[in-house]
């Protein structure tokens, strides 16, 4: 699993016809495992995600997640291990509760509760993991594309953030 | 109504109880804050405006020495923000007195506030809580179609002049160093600001602590419905936690603790195992 910090990435696809972008927040244990799994099986999946692995999925925090839409990605996915299994003290709780009330803002600011995935339990389960991003690479392609910066006057003005 | 409470502060100055009481005071621009000590000298004392007093309050008991006790002239988004300071070991409000004033009805609208009293009216009759369902403002920007939304709140963001306004008035926002002045999140030098890292932001920081008091529409001076930015999420803890802000002094925010010890409507651990499925709150 690479760790893509270059936010050249994400720019560089900004202009191509590719589906949506997806960024997949994986703790290192179920999540990671999981979704390494799926491409070791050589799963059929969407490869439009990159991931970024954590130690544990309550190491993202809601500034992140916005911080990802505001870089233009389209679908953010944060996975973690099963709400009983977390080696750290029921931190995916935590996780779980804040990623809730995020999808509530993004939901009533017209964004979209359906652009944040939180999923739990990914374990040695890389079908689960494969099915997953199947279903959000779908849900994502019937929603406008971000683009980098909401508010640049040409995006607001020009109309230049839809591309559906 | 300002009578009863001038009564109460100048008993409250004169016994010696109070060391000081915070209230409004109409001067030569106009009404701003004042730090009443003398209790023959309450004559300027105003309810007129309105204007949330919790902030000052932890600077004057900051700046006072530890024996100091203030009394504070409170509407109900007063206490409210009091208590989350305490909590959150801002203030210390065993050092605090609450002198309770009701907002009227008119208020009420104003703020489209559903609680406009505090836990104890000292002044002032509790007049009923604003009906958000009638609201023009509301139904656009929180009951309209997905994209007539998107496009509302991104007219109303695109307008922000990035002068902090909302986040110098907000009673329980006071964090420092403060993660919008940081250069690494929020991109220094743009206005209007982006969307996602400040206004989404600084809603996510006090999504939990919000108290509805409405100053950070007040201070705003552009416009934006900040206010109904913070309804959903304030409605959703109420929903699945039974926790508002401000009206317990003792409960800690429930996103700070598992799903044990806080379950989310009632369910301690729940079942969903992917939101894709799961229907959030709209």
């Amino acid at each position: 699993m690479t760790v893509h910090s270059d936010p050249g990435i994400v720019q560089n696809r900004r202009d191509s016809e590719h589906g949506p972008k997806i960024l997949v927040f994986a703790c290192r244990w179920c999540a990671g495992i999981g979704a390494d799994g799926a491409g070791r099986q050589r799963l059929p999946l969407p490869a439009d995600f990159r991931v970024i692995a954590v130690e544990c999925a309550s190491r993202i925090d809601p500034d992140t997640v916005l911080k990802s839409f505001s870089e233009g990605v389209d679908g953010v996915a944060i996975l973690g291990c099963h709400l009983d299994g977390c080696r750290y003290n029921r931190a995916n709780h935590a996780t779980a509760k804040r990623m809730a009330l995020l999808s509530t803002l993004l939901e009533s600011v017209g964004i979209g509760a359906d652009r944040l995935l939180t999923s739990f339990g990914t374990a040695h389960e890389g079908h689960q993991f494969a099915d997953l991003m199947r279903r959000f690479y779908e849900r994502l392609q019937g929603m406008p594309q971000q683009c980098r910066f909401e508010t640049d006057p040409q995006a607001v003005s020009g109309g230049g953030v839809d591309h559906a | 109504m300002l009578d009863t409470v001038r009564k109460i502060a100048k008993g409250l100055l004169g016994q010696g109880t109070m060391d000081g009481v915070l209230g409004l005071a109409v001067g030569d621009g106009g009404v701003s804050p004042r730090l009443f000590e003398d209790p023959g000298d309450l004559g300027s004392l105003s309810l007129a405006s309105k204007w949330p007093l919790a902030k000052i309050a932890v600077t004057v008991l900051g700046q006072c020495p530890d024996a100091y006790r203030l009394a504070v002239v409170c509407r109900g988004c007063d206490e409210r923000a009091l208590i989350e300071l305490g909590k959150r070991n801002r203030i210390d409000t065993r050092r605090l007195h609450v002198i309770g004033v009701a907002c009227s009805g008119e208020q009420a609208e104003r703020c489209l506030c559903q609680q406009p009293w505090p836990s104890r009216v000292d002044a002032g009759v509790r007049a009923q809580g604003a009906d958000l369902s009638g609201n023009d403002q509301v139904r656009q920007y929180l009951d309209s179609d997905r994209g007539v939304r998107l496009e509302k709140w991104r007219e109303a963001f695109s307008r922000c002049i990035k002068c902090y306004g909302c986040r110098n008035a907000c009673p329980v926002c006071n964090c420092s160093p403060c993660r919008l002045e940081d250069g690494l999140w929020v991109n220094r030098g743009e206005i209007a600001p982006d969307m996602f890292s400040f206004h989404l932001t600084r809603a996510m920081h006090v999504a939990d602590a919000c108290v509805a008091c409405g100053a950070c529409q007040d201070a705003c001076p552009v416009g934006i419905p900040l206010m109904l930015l913070q309804l959903p999420m304030r409605a959703e803890l109420h929903r699945s936690y039974q926790y508002e802000a401000g009206t317990e002094s003792e409960r800690h925010s429930p996103l700070l603790s598992n799903y044990i010890d806080e379950p989310a409507g009632g369910i301690s651990i729940p079942d969903w195992t992917d939101s894709l499925r799961k229907n959030h709150g709209s």
